[in-house]
């Protein structure tokens, strides 16, 4: 659980950064930082599930 | 010729202070946007980098440097991560002078998360950094 919250945190500052410093409006950064945190945490997810069924150590 | 033109436009048309305000948001997370009094930007941008750079030494994260005693392949492996740490500017400046955050703690099961929070602090910076740059030179709204 340690580890997700620390992924978490991870993924929302950079997300934060990302949304910032992109162009566009208010509205279309901010979709971009939400779908940048969205898009960390899903393939992190994705990656440890594939990760859990690979059978080498 | 085109490209000419357009280097030797932008080279023309970027203020010195834009310059100076880059640097001062390398040095200082933030510095740089709130010298444009972009309150809001520095607030975000200043904290998450901040944020990310104490976060990480609390994980037990270390920073990278080069020594002397690093040859060849050995220097060129910390020299990339050296420059991704230095890119917090007076934060790291100020730890590599007062030899703070360099011990390896691998021991501690949060040390590769500290790690990465410590380089991609710096990286991030390096975006803020080009950001209040442009901001600066009006080659941004």
């Amino acid at each position: 659980m340690r580890h997700l919250l620390w992924m978490a945190a991870f993924a929302g500052l950079t997300a934060i950064v990302f949304g910032v410093v992109a162009r566009g409006s208010n509205r279309q950064r901010l979709v971009y930082g939400l779908k940048v945190f969205g898009e960390f945490i899903f393939i992190a997810l994705a990656l440890g599930w594939i990760l859990y069924f690979l059978p080498y150590r | 010729m085109v490209a000419k033109q357009i280097q030797q436009t932008s080279k023309a048309e970027t203020p010195r202070s834009a310059w100076l305000i880059g640097l001062a948001a390398w040095a200082v997370p933030g510095l740089g946007h709130l010298l444009q009094r972009r309150w809001a930007r520095a607030l975000l941008l200043g904290g998450a980098v901040w944020a990310m750079f104490f976060t990480g030494l609390w994980l037990g994260g270390h920073l990278f440097r080069v020594s002397a005693s690093d040859q060849g392949l050995t220097a060129l492996l910390q020299l990339l991560p050296m420059t991704a740490n230095a890119g917090t500017g007076l934060l790291y400046i100020f730890c590599w002078l007062t030899n703070t955050g360099f011990a390896e703690q691998a021991q501690r099961i949060t040390y590769e998360y500290g790690n990465t929070f410590l380089l991609v602090a710096g990286l991030l910076n390096y975006l803020a950094m080009l950001d209040a740059f442009d901001l600066a030179a009006g080659r941004k709204q």
